[in-house]
């Protein structure tokens, strides 16, 4: 039994768009915070400071670091805003300013999160089985964001990037490539791969750990 | 990635189905791949491949209510932020 009443999939980049709406006194908060008005920028952190802060916590799976994280990209976001020329959405310009700077501090870490070797060859208990054809492995019903944020948080942390990077955020393949240095081909399979994983872990909700938890074991 | 022109989509076995079907995802330009007329065919054949499909479905649509978080740093954040700015 498949899933029903779901809406249209859109381009990611479609996507963005319309979950990047212009923000009401944002397009004003971004010029006077440029021109050193520190109330403007203190408003600009509370208009973004959920999402960035949940993209980090997301990528990082780490209370602790994504704080430090978001941090991190607000304080660089000051220095860095007089280059915003709004030729995106300025969430959209922040989100891909975070990512980047997230993946510098992994690789500075040395994790190879996002390495080609560790996203192609996932070990085999968190790879993906391949059974997609058999009916045992269908879902049952519909899935609620809450199961989702925990079934995502278990995914192998290759598998997790692309799926947040692409279904979560919005990004398209060849952004996410040139992020994760590797091929768009490479983006493609492992975001079938995380959403492949995510079907199997959807399976059993009652076995998924609690978000909090999950996310501090996740690395 | 596999080639979707080189693909008889009527005629193309499960095997085939699973090797083309991240880019078929990934050109999902004309909206639900569930909905693709050039799948009809092997889909209506192949219930478990259409349920798998509509599933996947399901995962990205509802991977797009996660955009939106109720979730916040910790007042320390801001704080921080405001210290060192203040250097």
């Amino acid at each position: 039994m498949g899933l029903q009443g779901l809406q249209m999939q859109t381009k990611p980049n479609a996507g963005l768009f319309k979950r990047n709406p212009p923000i009401a006194g944002e397009a004003e908060a971004i010029e006077r915070a440029k021109n050193g008005d520190p109330d403007a920028f203190s408003k600009l952190y509370s208009l973004h400071k959920r999402r960035v802060y949940t993209l980090c916590l997301r990528m990082l799976g780490n209370v602790s670091e994504a704080e430090d994280m978001t941090q991190e990209a607000f304080l660089h976001l000051f220095r860095k805003l007089g280059s915003f020329r709004g030729e995106s959405a300025f969430s959209t310009w922040l989100h891909r300013l975070t990512v980047n700077l997230v993946l510098m501090h992994l690789r500075k870490k040395g994790l190879q999160l996002v390495s080609l070797e560790e996203t192609i060859n996932p070990s085999e208990e968190d790879a993906p089985k391949r059974d997609f054809g058999s009916r045992d492995t269908q879902l049952a019903g519909s899935v609620d964001r809450v199961t989702l944020e925990r079934a995502v948080a278990s995914l192998p942390p290759g598998y997790r990037m692309v799926f947040v990077l692409h279904d979560v955020e919005g990004f398209e393949h060849n952004e996410i490539a040139t992020m994760l240095e590797c091929s768009t081909g490479n983006s493609k399979s492992q975001l079938h791969k995380a959403r492949l994983k995510l079907r199997e872990l959807l399976r059993n909700p009652e076995q998924l750990p609690e978000v909090e938890s999950s996310r501090e074991v996740v690395q | 990635m596999s080639d979707l022109s080189k693909l008889d989509f009527d005629s193309m076995t499960v095997a085939e189905f699973e090797q083309y079907l991240p880019e078929l995802f990934a050109s999902g330009e004309s909206g639900r791949l569930s909905e693709d007329p050039r799948l009809a065919t092997f889909l209506t054949a192949n219930p478990d491949c259409a349920a798998l499909v509509r599933d996947l479905e399901t995962i990205a649509e509802t991977a797009k209510s996660l955009f939106v978080s109720e979730e916040e740093p910790s007042d320390k954040v801001w704080s921080n932020i405001e210290k060192k700015l203040k250097h």
